[in-house]
């Protein structure tokens, strides 16, 4: 498997030397001090998957996927949202077993890797972790499913270190509609306004990435705290219903939030997009062969569905996306919504990568990108990680005023 | 009555005696133990005070007429560390243990925060020293039962970082991985799955609490563990023959291993003569406790106030012999005299039993370092009793579990 990627690499320095005659991966002096200098945080990954075997370990670098403390350092990656994930159609008390076990699972890899990491629940926890020279990791749960519709749940994921919660993953849960599903509950249920409530004053950020337009409204409507949109791009730019449009963008940011770009191929680019629409034989093919080759097996799924995607591509079966996309949806997220409201949410180790972003060891790309666009280094520090943490402070402020009122 | 006579005897017997042979006052030793009482750091390893937290009849920063404990009683008796128990019953199993264990650790915790002036979380030992330092009770955790991992080691580790500081291996029934000394044995003490759980419970720093469990399992356990292991709250047999409790040779094996033995108060597990009665009477203890779980349909707060109820009604009755606080004292100079000052502390079982007479609730306290200081020990080793040696076992489990995860 390290063979397929270093083939394509060299593939991609071929292309692009001819292209524009740099090395695709040249980054200028500028660039590289203030990367390495920023506070770049990422607040969905992954990676989680790969530590539920037990064998995985974190610190030694890896040919595949996209995460480990090596790649990290590299890419200058400072602060990590681990993702907690289990497909929503497991619910009840087996989703919130196996999401603690997930959670469990991070704390040992930090507890594991005491010199690179430190758990972090705070904006400033962040800091000071950066300050340390060390990798902050965090956790967000991805879909309102694993807290069982109970609140004490809700409030356990909390005292584990849990700072976001997106509201659905790609189905409805019991009382919120996702983007991908077919709408039951007309956004939120009174149940699930009182979710959005609870993780105000919890200080767990409200995460509407996955969720249907509606639910999105009702939360914007419900929250106290500036929301997030963890992982999501832009709909004008890539009509997946994944994706924020323009007006969800501008309302997301009057109210303070931030939208974190996702790098998937199929929320990047239309063409890619149009090309799996156009063939969904295509898209069978790969779920069927990544059924035969890892069963029930979730890390093992993230990953050869991404290896498989990209052997499609190589064919010439589906568009080859271009990382530069990414920096496409940045900006345009920045020119709709403001600068102060646009982040990185790449879904690493989760979703197929677009060629030049295999890795985290390729973020310094992004920086050096927009500082060629022409935007100011404050701007760019906002975009890798100091809009979020902003977010995260003001959630916090927020939770600290609400916990001092009375409870129901 | 006879109560009273035996107090009156025993303080005037120690009266003399000190009194010929040192020529200090009952009233200079009464204000010596008081001085040292509320300077030491008093710890009681198990208290099933968290049940309460559930009833809105209890508030924890208010005197309540009943139970054991409330912060007024503890500021009282000196009590400035404690191990709030998280329990549910035995026959509780899987993935509804887990959720239930998490809501109790998570009371505790928001108990901590609603009285954050007088109580502090303490994971560590130097967190209660230092809790103790501020004027302020360190509130700790402990799982009493190991049914409420779910069988899933990892649920360990999400109550370890939730700051569980022990969990004893079994309660009343047998786990899937270890065998109680209330139940009919099914493992033969710790199964495979059991001793890595204890070896994870190493690695995390979680105390290896012994109490509960059949012998066959504490042997086991003592082996397998690389840290010292507790009985939370176990006395001893020689004293009381109830299979809760520890054999003179358990002890001094725990001991060998530089753990500790933490008194348990409950009048069945410290008197022979009252043991026997509730035998008789009520077919022991454990099986009133699970005739009362089983009418109670698993509410906690009715399981404790009926319990409190059958004990009234046969104390009225007459059917059940006085016991005196006094029998603590005679447990703890067993251990001292077997094994030595350094191997035994204090763990009430405080709303969780039924108390002798004299030490109704944690206010109480300070008659045991009295007592023990009538009985001519030496301050150190009185501080040792009543939290030093804890702290010590502690320390030296967060020493196992740093080596243990720097491997």
């Amino acid at each position: 498997m390290s063979r397929i990627l270093r083939t394509t690499a060299l593939g991609v320095s071929a292309c692009c030397f001819l292209a524009v005659a740099v090395k695709p991966d040249a980054i200028s002096a500028r660039a590289k001090k203030l990367h390495f200098s920023s506070i770049v945080v990422d607040t969905h990954d992954d990676t989680t998957q790969r530590f539920l075997d037990g064998k995985f370990d974190l610190g030694a670098r890896h040919t595949d996927g996209s995460i480990d403390i090596p790649r990290m350092r590299e890419g200058g990656l400072h602060a990590i949202f681990f993702s907690i994930w289990i497909p929503s159609k497991i619910t009840g008390q087996e989703a919130v077993n196996r999401a603690l076990a997930q959670i469990a699972a991070v704390r040992e890899q930090v507890r594991a890797h005491p010199q690179d990491l430190v758990l972090a629940t705070t904006a400033a926890e962040v800091r000071a972790a950066h300050k340390q020279g060390r990798i902050a990791a965090l956790m967000g749960v991805e879909g309102g499913h694993m807290i069982n519709s109970d609140l004490d749940v809700l409030r356990h994921f909390a005292s584990l270190g849990v700072r976001y919660m997106t509201l659905t993953h790609s189905g409805n849960d019991e009382w919120a509609d996702s983007s991908t599903d077919t709408p039951a509950h007309h956004g939120l249920t009174d149940f699930g306004k009182q979710v959005v409530r609870e993780m105000n004053r919890l200080g767990i950020i409200v995460d509407i990435s996955h969720v249907s337009d509606k639910t999105f409204n009702d939360a914007l409507e419900v929250s106290n705290a500036p929301m997030m949109a963890s992982h999501s791009s832009c709909r004008v730019l890539c009509d997946a219903p994944r994706n924020l449009t323009d007006q969800m963008m501008k309302d997301l940011a009057a109210k303070g939030g931030v939208i974190q770009i996702n790098y998937h191929v199929g929320f990047l680019s239309q063409e890619f997009r149009n090309a799996e629409k156009a063939n969904p034989e295509i898209n069978k093919a790969i779920g069927q062969e990544v059924q035969k080759r890892c069963g029930g097996d979730e890390a093992c799924q993230l990953l050869e569905g991404d290896r498989l995607t990209r052997e499609y591509v190589e064919r010439g079966e589906l568009p080859r996306v271009d990382w530069k996309k990414i920096v496409e949806h940045v900006d345009h997220a920045v020119k709709v919504a403001g600068i102060n409201h646009v982040g990185l949410g790449s879904d690493f180790d989760g979703a197929n990568m677009p060629y030049g972003m295999e890795d985290a060891s390729k973020l310094p790309k992004i920086t050096d990108a927009l500082l060629t666009k022409g935007y100011s280094e404050d701007d760019v520090k906002k975009i890798l990680g100091e809009n979020t943490l902003r977010v995260m402070a003001e959630v916090e402020r927020v939770s600290r005023e609400r916990s001092k009122q009375p409870q129901k | 009555m006879r109560r009273i006579l035996v107090t009156l005897c025993v303080s005037a017997c120690l009266t003399a005696g000190f009194f010929l042979s040192r020529t200090v006052s009952a009233d200079e030793i009464a204000a010596r133990a008081k001085k040292l009482h509320f300077s030491s750091i008093v710890l009681d390893t198990h208290d099933d005070t968290t049940q309460r937290f559930f009833s809105k009849d209890f508030d924890l920063g208010k005197r309540n007429p009943d139970g054991h404990v409330d912060i007024p009683r503890m500021r009282e008796g000196g009590m400035n560390a404690i191990f709030f128990s998280i329990w549910i019953d035995g026959r509780i199993m899987g993935p509804p243990a887990v959720e239930k264990a998490l809501d109790q650790i998570d009371a505790v915790h928001q108990n901590v925060l609603k009285y954050s002036k007088d109580l502090v979380f303490c994971r560590t030992a130097e967190a209660v020293r230092r809790a103790h330092a501020q004027g302020k009770i360190a509130a700790l955790i402990g799982v009493e039962g190991g049914h409420m991992i779910g069988n899933d080691i990892r649920m360990l580790r999400v109550f370890g970082d939730l700051g569980a500081r022990y969990m004893t291996l079994t309660h009343f029934y047998n786990d899937e991985w270890a065998d109680s000394s209330t139940d009919k044995p099914a493992h033969n003490g710790l199964t495979d799955f059991g001793k890595d759980v204890v070896r994870e419970m190493n690695r995390q720093g979680i105390m290896v609490d012994i109490s509960h469990v059949s012998d066959k399992t504490f042997f086991d356990a003592l082996e397998v563990s690389k840290a010292p292991l507790i009985a939370s709250h176990s006395s001893c047999r020689a004293l009381c023959n109830h299979p809760r409790d520890m054999s003179d040779d358990m002890i001094k094996a725990l001991a060998a291993k530089g753990g500790v033995i933490q008194i348990n108060y409950e009048r069945s597990f410290i008197d022979q003569a009252y043991k026997e009665a509730y035998d008789r009477v009520a077919g022991g203890v454990v099986a009133a406790t699970e005739k009362i779980t089983q009418e109670c349909s698993g509410d906690e707060d009715c399981v404790s106030r009926k319990l409190k109820d059958l004990e009234t009604q046969m104390d009225a009755s007459g059917a059940l012999p006085r016991v005196s606080w006094e029998t603590i004292i005679e447990h703890i100079d067993h251990v001292v005299k077997l094994v030595g000052p350094d191997y035994v502390g204090l763990g009430s079982d405080f709303d969780g039993a039924t108390m002798p007479d004299g030490m109704e609730d944690c206010s109480k306290l300070p008659k045991i370092t009295e007592a023990l200081m009538r009985k001519g020990y030496k301050d150190e080793d009185i501080r040792k009793i009543l939290g030093g040696n804890l702290l010590r076992v502690m320390e030296q489990n967060e020493k196992v579990s740093r080596e243990l995860q720097a491997q």
